[in-house]
């Protein structure tokens, strides 16, 4: 991992040297020694440039910036979760591909704060990062792809599992219990790389699709809304839930639908450089059983 | 400030047996926005629009419900009475209180509460219309027309025939289409192509019409009265405005046996060739996967002999853009392919008919080439193996046609008529032959045409056996090679079986192999043959649901020559009624963006059936780039909507069914 | 209909969303036939099942439906040749969301009703009454609205 760090911090010098690009996106300490984002313009701060094991934050939420894309070319610091973020986003036309420059970390897990493994690493695909410019780190016993049955084996998935088998009510009671603590912060919103809207529909008053309070209804309405907008979408970086405040473990929705994504159209989201939404096509032959 | 009338018709007694007219009208009254609530007998007549008129007048109303039928009846009617009186039309709404009401419910209280219920609906969502302009679109006063059979060279004469420039687009070197190869037609028997090739002489000389043989519509861009058309003109190697059509070319051509295509491979022709004598126009082709210059250099013997110098072994295919405002399609049809080979994997073909394994079982496109007199063999029906004039012909009807197990499940429509007049052209030529027909029901719908097929039976005695083959072998009897066929005659309860010289099978149409991806550039249905969808099956049986995109002929159903030629000009008509305008009018009831807020994520532009949506880069006054943004080709919406519920942002709404009047419409129903 | 508390009096809302070209015939078609049914639905007409956007089922939900009905043309008759095909893509997903979050999604129908399809459109909706009267208000979801009243 120090190697790696060396490494990361030598590609962004000669990024920045070379003028490939003109700030690096990555993770640096604040003064207080927390992991935070930092923008790097100057080779000689590539020094400031960290690699470790709290390094959670998904960066690719930057890129849609408009105060980040003002300071002009990017390179970015990716996980490999973070990477299919990149790939989404480029399919969405938000970013142009050859405009950003990847350096995708070779990643065996990261943690949230005071160590606790983040939530993120219990839906991982893979160590190694797909479709980026650079990888750095070790590739030899960083598992390139985990297969459908390797993911489902980790714990995220039989969580959703367990809620599904519980009875209608009791899910419902669940959820409210979930999301009766929701403050609508819209950190989740925020945190998220692919809600790059230039206005939410949730802060649209004409018509009013959400209470604006932070109701339960509300609650209801916009958690709804916030999953389905990403369905086929979402790369399960975590994001969402690491940002929870009111540490709803909102991801738990989102991987419903990628999952039914997966099994029913074969569509795992951010690994297919060029794939067309899942919402907004459609296919002859989509299967369903429920339309009388 | 709304100021909304309601008037609630009683339909007579069909609204009043049923709903409290009267009260409703009073609990309408004090709907918020409401202005008048009034109800009278007959909403729709005379008086009752004049009573909708004076109450706008007299109060000024900015909006009206009605409270009567369906929208799909009297919208219009109601649209209009309102614009008479100085509202705008799509500030009228309508709420059903007859089909979705007073019909199906028979207790008064229940239907009484129901229909109050469905009025707040409109008078809310009513409150949130914006008064709407319709749309002008310019027209290019041009056609083109795709396919040059009967139907193609019909619908392109009507056009030119009105004064209106038409291009027709024919993929094979000549136009005629399928007709120009058949022998006679029924139930008049008159020829062919006496009746078609003056027609297609016609199309090449009218000054109105630009032909482009051996040509493909190869894009479609644009929208109604506004199309952009590139078209693929194939390399013909012969330069035809030099070429007299002199012949010189193709009968010194030393490549003389090739199968030609035109004879469905009973015939040959040259390397350089035309597809029939009677071709339109009388210009060659270089056929160049079989000319041997093209293989090795040589030859050139067409060059040499060509006096006019029209030879160009360097010719390239052609792409020319044309700007149309209406597109005819005529891509008529070719025959369901019997062979165990299907391009459909639902479709399992007829291998126990021996087709394609024995020579002497044809189908009945070939049976029309050999006894055309302009066929391979001048009109004499001599089988293709060899050569001998068959004494026993069996036809069969239905083949691939109404079986759903083997091939599609529609009847062709034309089979049992031309089956009919093949055994009559066959016993006028060989006066002691046995003509045996299969069939299941004689479908014979038509002027004339049971007659037909009655004279076919009665007077020249052609034989027909009620039930189906089930299979053909080919053996030596007397030193022949036979074709014994057996079947069943159901009538009889009793098995069939003939040795015959001959087999004619009747096979299913199919739509033609490129129409369903011409359909695509069209934006045109079809259905799951590949036939091309009409609008409505009754009331628009020419349009489509692509504007400005009309159909004819059987690219769109089975159909004889007579249909085809009924529904061409159809066509036509429709396109002429289109270019009688200078501008058209279209519905305003379509999709925009707030191009402020969208982030072009180009999930509409994925989901919009039409292709009506696009990215474009807005830029500011020095040209430096701002922002991407979808925008709506106002020309090609329709309307549907599907772009709104895709769109995260809601960026993108729809005109009369936006989303604050149907969000209106359901919390109007707030319990 | 003013919805009681008491079960036995209880008379379902159900708001159906339907396509202008296929189910509002169908519907249409019921009525010219003289087709009866129970007075409990409540048609909003939308141009296709393509504009059909899973929150205005929510929405429906939150104005106290206890039901939703949504309707349109076979696949392959769309008028606009396609949104019924996007529209089911969707509802695909969405029941997946709503199954894991506990709606109830036997108060949620789909169906393909056609303009001809009259007779279907009548005893399709007969059996939704029928069913949400079996099951009862929906207190599940009315519940979520009214703990918001009561905060």
């Amino acid at each position: 991992m120090e190697y790696q760090e060396y490494q990361l911090r030598e590609t962004a010098a000669k990024l920045l040297e070379e003028e490939k690009a003109n700030v690096v996106i990555g993770y640096g300490l604040s003064k207080t020694g927390k992991v935070v984002p930092v923008f790097i313009t100057r080779p000689e701060d590539a020094q400031k440039l960290v690699w470790n094991s709290e390094c959670h934050q998904n960066l690719v939420v930057f890129l849609t910036r408009p105060e980040v894309k003002r300071l002009g070319k990017p390179a970015i610091v990716v996980k490999p979760c973070d990477a299919r973020a990149i790939v989404v986003l480029a399919n969405e036309s938000q970013i142009m591909r050859h405009e950003v420059y990847v350096i995708g970390m070779v990643c065996e897990g990261v943690n949230e704060d005071q160590g606790r493994p983040s939530s993120r690493c219990a839906i991982c695909y893979g160590h190694y990062p797909q479709n980026v410019d650079q990888v750095i780190g070790e590739a030899e016993d960083a598992p390139k792809d985990l297969s459908k049955e390797e993911r489902r084996k980790t714990g995220k998935y039989q969580r959703i599992e367990e809620i599904k088998a519980l009875p209608p009510d009791e899910r419902l009671a669940y959820w409210k219990r979930e999301f009766s603590r929701c403050v609508r912060c819209y950190a989740c919103r925020q945190s998220c790389p692919l809600c790059y809207c230039n206005r939410c529909v949730a802060d649209k008053n004409r018509p009013a699709r959400i209470p604006t309070s932070a109701s339960l209804q509300g609650n209801f309405a916009w958690n709804i809304l916030r999953a389905f907008h990403l369905a086929g979408r979402c790369v399960s970086c975590g994001a969402c839930s690491a940002a929870c405040p009111a540490g709803i473990d909102l991801n738990l929705i989102n991987l419903t639908l990628a999952n039914a994504a997966e099994e029913q159209f074969d569509h795992l989201s951010g690994t297919k450089v060029g794939a067309l939404p899942l919402i907004g096509t459609f296919s002859e032959s989509d299967k369903e059983d429920f339309i009388r | 400030m709304a100021k909304i009338g309601v008037f609630t018709c009683w339909c007579g007694e069909n609204i009043a047996r049923h709903i409290d007219v009267e009260r409703v009208s009073k609990a309408i009254e004090s709907l918020p926005g409401v202005h008048c609530s009034m109800n009278y007998k007959y909403m729709c007549s005379e008086p009752g629009q004049s009573l909708i008129i004076d109450q706008i007048k007299s109060l000024g109303l900015t909006g009206v419900v009605v409270a009567s039928c369906s929208p799909h009846m009297h919208l219009k009617t109601f649209r209009a009475a309102a614009q008479l009186a100085g509202v705008n039309p799509y500030m009228v709404e309508m709420a059903n209180i007859r089909e979705q009401c007073s019909w199906v419910h028979a207790d008064k209280e229940e239907a009484t509460a129901k229909a109050i219920e469905l009025i707040r609906i409109s008078v809310e969502k009513l409150r949130h219309n914006r008064p709407l302009q319709p749309i002008s679109v310019p027209i290019t006063k041009k056609a083109l027309v795709i396919g040059g059979g009967v139907a193609g060279i019909q619908a392109a004469l009507d056009i030119a025939a009105a004064g209106h420039e038409v291009i027709l687009v024919e993929k094979e070197p000549s136009v005629g289409g399928k007709m120009a190869g058949l022998s006679e037609t029924f139930p008049t028997l008159d020829c062919s192509q006496c009746i078609l090739t003056p027609r297609m002489v016609e199309v090449n000389q009218h000054p109105k019409i630009r032909l482009m043989t051996y040509s493909e519509v190869e894009k479609v861009e644009g929208y109604i009265g506004n199309f952009s058309v590139t078209i693929r003109q194939k390399a013909r190697y012969v330069d035809v405005n030099k070429c007299t059509g002199c012949g010189t070319c193709w009968n010194g051509c030393p490549n003389k046996r090739i199968p030609n295509s035109f004879d469905f491979n009973l015939g040959n022709r040259t390397a350089i060739y035309i597809p029939f004598p009677q071709a339109v126009p009388a210009r060659p082709v270089i056929d160049s996967s079989r000319c041997i210059h093209f293989k090795n250099g040589k030859c050139g013997i067409c060059e040499k002999n060509c006096a006019a110098g029209a030879i160009n072994f360097n010719d390239e295919d052609k792409l020319i853009t044309e700007e149309v405002g209406a597109v005819v399609v005529a891509t008529g049809y070719q025959l369901y392919s019997i062979g165990k080979e299907q391009s459909n994997p639902n479709l399992s073909g007829y291998g126990e008919y021996g087709y394609g394994k024995y020579k002497d079982v044809i189908d009945s496109l070939q049976f029309e080439r050999l006894i055309s007199a302009s066929g391979p063999t001048g009109g004499e029906p001599k089988r293709p193996s060899d050569g001998r004039v068959p004494q026993k012909i069996v036809f069969i009807q239905c083949v691939g046609s109404r079986d759903n197990a083997k091939g599609v499940s529609y009847c062709s429509k034309i089979c049992c008529m031309y089956t009919a007049k093949h055994t009559m052209l066959y016993k006028h030529k060989v006066h002691d032959g046995e003509a045996h027909v299969f069939y299941m029901d004689i479908r014979s719908g038509g002027k004339k045409y049971d007659e037909f097929v009655r004279r076919a039976i009665e007077q020249d005695g052609a034989l027909y056996h009620r039930g189906r083959v089930s299979k053909i072998t080919e053996e030596e009897i007397d030193g022949v090679r036979k074709l014994v066929v057996r079947g069943a005659d159901t009538l009889t309860g009793k098995p069939v079986t003939v040795e015959a010289d001959m087999v004619v099978l009747a096979c299913a149409m199919a739509p033609t192999d490129g129409a369903t991806a011409l359909a695509q550039k069209l934006s045109v249905g079809y259905d799951e043959y590949g036939f091309l969808s009409e609008s409505h099956p009754k009331l628009r049986p020419v349009e489509t649901n692509s504007a400005g995109v009309f159909l004819c002929g059987a690219c769109q159903g089975p159909k004889d020559i007579p249909e085809s030629v009924a529904q061409a000009s159809a066509a036509a008509a429709k396109v002429l009624v289109m270019f009688s305008q200078d501008h058209l009018t279209r519905e305003p009831e379509i999709a925009h963006v707030d191009e402020s807020l969208c982030a072009a994520c180009c999930a509409c532009v994925q989901a919009c059936p039409y292709e009506a949506i696009s990215i474009e880069e807005i830029v500011d006054r020095k040209g430096n780039h701002v922002k991407n943004t979808s925008r709506v080709n106002p020309g090609l919406c329709m309307g549907c909507g599907t772009c709104v519920a895709v769109c995260p942002s809601k960026s993108i709404d729809l005109e009369g069914f936006t989303e604050e009047e149907v969000y209106a419409e359901i919390e109007s129903l707030l319990s | 209909m003013e919805k009681t508390n008491t079960d036995q009096t209880f008379e379902p809302k159900i708001i159906a969303f339907v396509c202008n070209w296929c189910t509002y015939l169908g519907a249409d078609l019921a009525g010219t036939n003289r087709l009866e049914y129970p007075a409990n639905i409540r048609i909003i007409r939308l141009p296709c099942t393509g504009r059909i956007d899973f929150n205005l089922v929510i929405k429906a939900f939150e104005v106290g439906a206890d039901a939703v009905l949504v309707s349109g043309c076979h696949p392959g008759d769309c008028h606009y040749n396609a949104g019924n095909y996007h529209a089911r893509r969707r509802w695909i997903l969405f029941r997946e969301l709503l199954e894991v979050l506990g709606i109830e999604t036997e108060r949620i129908h789909f169906s393909w009703i056609s303009a001809a399809e009259g007779a279907k459109f009548q005893k399709f909706v007969t059996e939704i009454v029928d069913k949400t009267r079996a099951l009862g208000p929906y207190r599940g979801y009315q519940s979520i609205t009214h703990e918001s009243e009561e905060r």
